[in-house]
């Protein structure tokens, strides 16, 4: 464990931490974007600066937070001018990308912010680069999608820009999408998304939709559990819960209390 | 000691206080949650408390591709960890009495968490066909 300061209250914390993970121990909050805990972080939006003095140095430094190790005797701020400064920066940077992007245009008006310093980039959609999606495809093990292009042209993009052959989809990139920019569309037992479509397993019982095949098969040999375990719907397998304890109290009032008792 | 939510269907009266006693407890920006707890009609005047079974094998666990489901050292509960949740809703299906629901679906997966060891549902209900008793 080790100890740290932030905004002046004092936070102990395992080694290894990240600075972010620290400062919600401490109980603040820095804006994050590209941030998630299922993948190693990744310091791509940078808009969860912060500042931090080293122990025994006298200068302070502006540092990503969700990619900076939680060291003892930082001192840490995270509403200081410097940080305020700089996450306006870069929120004038990202709203001059994505005009568009409601979730931008949101954490911008809350730095003060109501529209770009530079001119707003209108052709393009709410991708900020962040990558996130991509992470999360390749955390579980399909990688079917992933940076293309370089510069001004990188892009997040199928092998080949076609439809991603490797895609199950699970929709996980879609759901973790910071600015919501991937298209996810469930319609008639069908899911969209990159431009593939899937068949959604429907429920034996009732006939509603969830979970596409390709990604019910994956995850049967993914966790080992039989596939009859994903044959019902969350609403069909409480009915079949009620109707087995409901079997179990018509043994009568003796037998349950029998069975109570052990 | 290990505390255990226990169900005696047989006390219960169907009146729905522990959904209600969930969805406040459960407030999120001064919204009530979905209810982890779900009583169903069985039969005429027959109820059952529905709500996770905290298993030892959880197919939830098992189900889930990044590890976004542990049991709690202090509750012995399982609980969902909102931040690693990707949002696949396999443990959905995947658990055999449908204790995993959808809150919405740009939302982490939602369960019983015992309320991290105070079950509101438990404590609100009026003929203790929910108990939260050491065992
Ligand atoms: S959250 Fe730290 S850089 Fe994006």
């Amino acid at each position: 464990m080790l100890n740290l300061d932030v905004n002046g209250r004092r936070v102990t914390v395992p080694k290894a931490s990240t600075l972010l993970s620290a400062i919600r121990a401490a109980g603040f909050d820095v804006p994050t974007l590209c941030h998630h805990e299922a993948v190693e972080p990744y310091g791509a939006c940078r808009l969860c600066v912060v500042e931090v003095r080293e122990r025994g140095r006298s200068k302070t430094r502006v540092v990503t937070a969700c990619n900076y190790p939680a060291r003892a005797g930082l001192q840490v701020e995270t509403e200081s001018e410097a940080v305020l400064e700089t996450r306006r920066e870069v929120l004038d940077l990202l709203l001059a990308r994505c005009p568009g992007s409601e979730v931008i245009r949101g954490l911008a008006a809350e730095a003060g912010l109501h529209r770009s310093s530079f001119p707003p980039d209108r052709n393009r959609d709410d991708c900020i680069l962040c990558g996130l999606c991509v992470r999360i495809c390749e955390k579980l093990g399909f990688s079917a999608i992933g940076m293309a292009g370089r510069g001004a042209h990188r892009e997040v993009a199928a092998p080949l820009k076609e439809a991603p052959p490797d895609c199950v989809g699970c929709g996980s990139c879609a759901r973790v999408c910071p600015t919501d920019n991937i298209s996810l569309v469930d319609r008639d037992g069908m899911r969209s998304i990159w431009g593939r479509d899937f068949e959604l397993v429907r429920c034996a019982s009732c006939g509603r939709a969830y979970i596409t095949r390709e990604y019910q098969a994956s995850r049967v040999e993914g966790s080992g559990l039989p596939a009859e375990h994903f044959e019902l719907c969350d609403e069909c397998s409480r009915a079949r819960l009620a109707k087995t304890m409901f079997a179990h109290m018509a043994l009568g009032p003796d037998a349950r209390e029998e069975a109570s008792d052990d | 000691m290990t505390k255990l939510l226990t169900v005696s269907p047989a006390r219960c009266i169907g009146c729905r206080t522990c959904e209600v006693a969930c969805a406040f407890r459960h407030l999120e920006d001064g919204v009530p949650g979905r209810s982890r707890v779900q009583v169903r009609a069985v039969g005429r005047d027959v109820w059952v408390p529905l709500l996770c079974l905290q298993c030892e094998e959880a197919a939830c666990v098992k189900a889930c591709p990044v590890f976004a489901l542990w049991r709690s050292s202090t509750t012995g509960a399982i609980d969902v960890q909102p931040e690693r949740c990707v949002r696949c809703n396999a443990c959905v299906p995947a658990c055999p009495f449908g204790n995993m629901s959808v809150e919405s679906a740009d939302k982490a997966v939602i369960k019983c968490d015992v309320c991290g060891g105070d079950p509101a549902c438990a404590r609100f209900c009026p003929t203790r066909a929910l108990e939260y008793i050491e065992v």
